[in-house]
């Protein structure tokens, strides 16, 4: 199999102006896998800087209301900027300067990676250029501040249906205009080689620590490890280490949003089917045409019509199986977490937590479900808000545009 | 023979600087890219390129970006686009080529979308984001020769040595070699090392050279064309059919007609 595929899945369907740029990564990147000072400054930076390793936490409350399976959260949401993505933003980072490169470039779904790029490129000296789907600005205004406030410039998506796809799209263009001197920092396991791989590679540590820190509680393996999928970074992260280990099952829950109508949600492995969009050879949701169509998840991180390439051949092989829960779902799961185990998570999280809510009392009391609590709520907090008609957040906002 | 490898003969024997234009099916409509074909043909374009609307064009900048969106919202289908080389076809005599992006032609089927291009009268393909390395897999370049289309090669002023020698081992018929390192955009200026650039390029092919993005006045013709073979004409059509919805037709022909004189 050549590199960067994944059986039929993956490769670097690009015009051939990028492909020079992606063999200087993938030659940068296999070079830097062999250098201990590199990996030295990686983990010096994931434990001083990001606040590694994250913590494992029983869920007590959760598991004896439930009395089914043991929860366990592995909590990404106290990574530093609030979620996951800063793990893979630091070891592309690391990179980037390695290769000399002098300014950044990201797409945002959730404003999550594009915050923990903003963060990274401050840092590490560098310009930070953050495209972003005007819908996604819309709903995720709090992350634009702050990406602002680190210094970076969010360029607003006008095309296709403004969300994420139309962001990967936006960024690529700028980093064919501006190979050179510029380096694309990429938020998940998807696009063309080697990002999917290396994307991949970074995050992994999240299902090493979740191994040593459930032997620690445990003495066992888990069971089930439960992660949320969007391009599927978190869920990799967490998986990549138990793929050898079968007797671990792996589930990745995509995002449900309003229903099973066309458009109404981000299920890729049900209404989806195998393309080649963005530079990669996997499963998206479109239309007989080939044409990629809108999607709708209440989480701006799961609302993505691709899904990674190594997920894909995963699903296939079944090795990993995939779910699917509603907005209406995550939301209720997103109460409960926080009423039960005082723990407010990413809407994307709560996908993750709303399946394991399902399967959890399914269970024996001697099984273990981890849950991969992909990031905090913090972000969420106007959608939540929203979602949940909370009247006082309203006369809040009323009063804070009285002081304009 | 390939109608492509004719044209290409006779404007050697001629000695004459060809011209690709391009239109994006749908756009402004269908009947409209009908027309516009029509009145490139008679103008003498030697080339034209009818591209096939997608939803993520990512070797696109704003203008076909936007035509193709508007196309694709007004419910233009792949299909409309072989009905359209049907029609046109045997009307014109210039070859026609679809200009498309990987998923179109792999969801239609490779092998059949290259049957039907070739049953509907199109000589060549041109998929920007089909790399040679992943033909491998995917036998594109075998189902277009199967069915007698030829694949056109992009190449870019960031192809390196290397890579200019890869392509050339595959290219058929002309080389399309981007004037600038970037998108399509007529706005944007040509790469000021442009010359030395094609003269690198057209000592490493043997086969004609067709140069685009950013052609949009005579100026710039006269700028590349002592090394090119083929000027391209894209975006600066659409920006035209843009700026001017009522008398787009009039206006596409007289610009072409200044450029060609
Ligand atoms: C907290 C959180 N979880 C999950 C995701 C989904 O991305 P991925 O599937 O790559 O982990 C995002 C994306 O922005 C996110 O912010």
């Amino acid at each position: 199999m050549p590199s960067g595929h994944f059986g039929k899945f993956g490769g670097r369907f690009v015009p051939e102006m990028l492909i020079p740029a992606l063999e200087e990564l993938e030659v940068a990147y296999e070079s830097s896998k062999k250098d201990p000072e590199f990996k030295k400054e990686f983990l010096d930076l994931l434990k001083n800087f990001c606040g590694r390793p994250t913590p494992l936490v029983f869920a007590k409350n959760l598991t004896e209301k439930l009395g089914g399976a043991k929860i366990y959260l592995k909590n990404e949401g106290l990574n530093h900027t609030g979620a996951h993505k800063i793990t893979h933003c630091i070891g592309q980072g690391l990179l980037a300067k390695r290769m000399g490169k002098k300014r950044i470039i990201a797409e945002t779904g959730a404003g999550q990676h594009g915050l923990a790029c903003a963060t990274v490129a401050a840092k590490f000296g560098m310009e930070c250029v953050v495209y972003m789907g005007e819908t996604d600005i819309a709903r995720q205004r709090p992350n634009v501040f702050w990406m602002e406030q680190l210094g970076a410039k969010v360029v607003p998506v006008e095309y296709g249906n403004k969300t994420l796809k139309d962001a990967v799209n936006a960024a690529l263009k700028d980093w064919i205009e501006n190979v050179s001197d510029s380096y694309y920092l990429l938020g998940s396991v998807v696009g063309p080689h080697p990002y999917p791989t290396m994307t991949r590679d970074f995050q992994k540590i999240v299902g090493e620590e979740i191994q040593n820190q459930l032997k620690g509680a445990e003495k066992k393996l888990p069971d089930y490890v439960v992660a949320c999928v969007g391009g599927g970074s978190n869920a990799m992260g967490a998986f990549n280490n138990f793929l050898p280990l079968k007797q671990v099952r792996l589930i990745g829950v995509e995002a449900g949003g309003r229903g099973t109508k066309k458009g109404d949600n981000a299920v890729r492995f049900k209404g989806g089917s195998v393309g080649v969009v963005e530079g990669f050879k996997s499963y998206f949701l479109q239309d007989e045409d080939g044409q990629v169509m809108n999607t709708h998840s209440v989480s701006a991180g799961l609302d993505y019509a691709g899904i990674g390439p190594e997920l894909a051949f995963l699903k296939e092989e079944g090795r990993i199986e995939f779910e699917s829960v509603t907005d209406k779902e995550a939301l209720d799961a997103f109460k409960t977490l926080a009423s039960f185990e005082g723990i407010i998570p990413a809407l994307e999280s709560a996908h993750a937590m709303a399946y394991a809510l399902k399967l959890a009392p399914k269970l024996s009391k001697k099984e273990v479900i981890v849950v991969n609590l992909s990031g905090r709520g913090d972000k969420d907090l106007f959608i939540v808000a929203e979602a949940f008609k909370d009247k006082n957040f309203y006369s809040f906002l009323k009063d804070f545009l009285k002081n304009e | 023979m390939n109608n492509i490898s004719l044209r290409l003969d006779k404007l050697k024997i001629e000695k004459k600087l060809g011209f690709m234009t391009h239109v994006v099916v749908g756009y402004p409509d269908l009947a409209g890219t009908e027309k516009l074909v029509l009145m490139m043909d008679k103008l003498g374009i030697d080339f034209i390129e009818l591209q096939i609307p997608f939803s993520d064009p990512l070797a696109d900048g704003p203008t076909i970006m936007k035509a193709c969106e508007d196309s694709l919202r007004s419910g233009t289908k792949v299909k409309d686009a072989f009905d359209l080389a049907r029609k046109l076809s045997p009307k014109i005599s210039a070859p026609l080529l679809f200009m498309a992006y990987y998923n179109t032609v792999f969801k239609y089927g490779t092998e059949k979308f290259c049957k039907d291009a070739k049953a509907s009268g199109i000589y060549g393909l041109i998929v920007p984001d089909m790399p040679i390395e992943e033909n491998q897999s995917e036998g594109f370049f075998e189902a277009c020769e199967k069915n007698g289309l030829i694949h056109i090669h992009v190449i870019s002023p960031a192809s390196n040595k290397k890579r200019l020698l890869i392509n050339k081992k595959v290219a058929r018929g002309f080389i399309y070699v981007t004037a600038r390192q970037g998108i399509t955009d007529a706005k944007k200026g040509l790469d000021p090392k442009i010359t030395q650039y094609l003269k690198e390029v057209k000592s490493v092919f043997d086969i004609p050279l067709a140069v685009g993005f950013g052609i949009s006045s005579r100026e710039r013709v006269n700028m590349i064309k002592e090394y090119a073979d083929i000027a391209v004409v894209g975006s600066a059509v659409l920006d035209i059919i843009n700026e001017n919805p009522k008398d787009y037709l009039k206006k596409v022909e007289s610009f072409l007609e200044e450029l060609k004189k």
